[in-house]
């Protein structure tokens, strides 16, 4: 199983200002200190070894939209959720269609908040009239959400003009359900018009859980047993880690979302290989989100009972196998 | 002095944890003395008699509850929620929370959860008084 990382950005898409980028290009100046590269392998290998994420790269700014490749050749594509990131997707899966992949996707809609549907207008295959789009959410009004999108108050482009087959299906927690090769089954979470998680195992054993836009309330930490058995033993769990567990039990409590601390504590509970941070703050940057990172790893270590948790901070184009 | 042997969701041997509580009033405040770990098994524990102290608190002339944390190995987010739960009732019952003396551990716990930008941390009990 490949998970591939589209869309990673909570809320509202970023973008990095002519500023941020010359002022990455500076530290990478002064970094190598004068020193002169051959070609550009050479100056890529300086990158990778001297320069830190932030400076060489960035987390990303599309939001939320995450692939699962079980890498089958004859699988069907599986896509979490239809942030801005699914415009990328969408160009990226007509070239694999142009080699050959099928044309049909599965969607699982974590919930139908704009930040997570709002990539579906840019999406390119559903204006191909030879692919099938078969919309799984554990939310009955899916369709309504993404229809009303596309009404002309807000869309040029009405929902019917849409030229692919496209087909709702409404799932419910507790159910596995078998769909390509894969075992979904979904858990209902703590967010505004509710949310829903998503457990995937392939036919390897392989599982990679998607749970975004999910509160833990303080005051039913007792109920956290379940969560941390939906995530069990999987080998990645993506998880909304927006906020500083003190923001999230006070000024933005009942947002809606969690942080990094909780969702570490969980996976621990939970015996999972990898944790990917999700769902980042629009307002943090790209050196916010390291430095996020870094004392997520470190909470890790102090905290860690058994085996290591990996603790990975997706950015878009982020690829993981498991 | 108090022991909480926590189970929780697997209830094997090897996840047992302990934590030992104990308060005391010194200089008209309520001082907590909290020892060993704060997990998913201890947090429950941990939470009833920060509640208590809480209570005992708010029937000194200082109205303060000082948690002692010199002599806890670490604390999960459990118990760090148990903590905000804690405060919620000290706030109104007017009654303030330190977390004093943090090991190492705790204070980066601390640090990188940003519970020392919502809680008062001081380096000591005396400084705490």
């Amino acid at each position: 199983m490949l998970v591939r990382f589209w869309g990673t950005r909570g809320s509202l898409a970023v973008a990095q200002t002519a500023k941020t980028v010359r002022d990455k290009v500076a530290h990478a100046l002064v970094t190598a200190g004068g020193r002169s590269f051959a070609d550009d392998a050479a100056a890529k290998a300086f990158i990778d070894a001297e320069l830190d994420f932030a400076t060489s790269g960035t987390y990303g700014g599309a939001t939320t939209c995450v692939e699962i490749d079980p890498a089958g050749e004859e699988s069907a594509f599986i896509v979490c959720d239809m942030g801005s990131g699914l415009r990328e997707f969408g160009i990226d899966a007509f070239r694999r269609m142009a080699e050959g992949h099928p044309r049909v996707f599965h969607f699982f809609l974590s919930h139908l908040h704009w930040d997570h549907i709002m990539g579906f207008p840019f999406f390119g295959p559903a204006f191909d009239p030879a692919s099938r789009i078969i919309i799984h959410s554990g939310h009955p009004d899916a369709e309504q959400a993404l229809r009303r999108q596309q009404e002309e108050i807000s869309f040029p482009v009405p929902f019917d003009w849409l030229r692919a087959k496209i087909e709702f299906s409404t799932l419910e927690p507790g159910i596995p359900y078998a769909i390509e090769d894969l075992t979904v089954e979904l858990m209902q979470q703590h967010h505004s018009h509710v949310s829903y998680g998503y457990r995937f195992t392939d036919s390897d054993g392989k599982v990679a859980v998607f749970s975004t836009d999910s509160e833990h309330k303080i005051e039913r930490m007792d109920g956290e047993a379940d969560v941390a058995f939906f995530f069990r033993d999987a080998d990645l769990v993506v998880c909304d880690t927006m906020y500083s567990l003190a923001d999230s039990v006070s000024m933005k409590e009942d947002w809606g979302h969690s942080s990094n601390i909780v969702a570490i504590d969980l996976c621990h509970e939970a015996a999972a290989k990898r944790l990917a941070l999700f769902h980042h703050e629009p307002t943090y940057s790209d050196e916010d989100l390291q430095r996020m990172h870094r004392e997520s790893i470190r909470y890790e270590e102090l905290t860690r009972e058994d085996n290591p948790l990996e603790v990975l901070c997706a950015y878009d184009g982020l690829e993981v196998r498991l | 002095m108090c022991t909480f042997l926590g189970g929780g969701m697997q209830a094997d041997e090897d996840k047992e944890s302990t934590m030992q509580w104990q308060d005391e009033q010194r200089g008209g405040a309520i001082v907590a003395l909290p020892v060993g770990r704060v997990d998913e098994f201890t947090a429950q524990g941990f939470s009833a008699y920060l509640d208590a102290s809480v209570d005992k608190a708010a029937g000194t002339p200082s109205k303060a509850l000082i948690v002692d944390m010199a002599g806890l190995d670490y604390m999960s987010s459990r118990g760090l929620r148990s903590l905000t739960l804690a405060k919620r009732k000290a706030d109104g019952a007017g009654v303030t929370i330190t977390l004093a003396a943090p090991n190492g551990v705790m204070r980066e716990i601390l640090a990188i959860s940003r519970y020392d930008k919502i809680f008062a941390v001081s380096d000591s009990i005396d400084d705490a008084l």
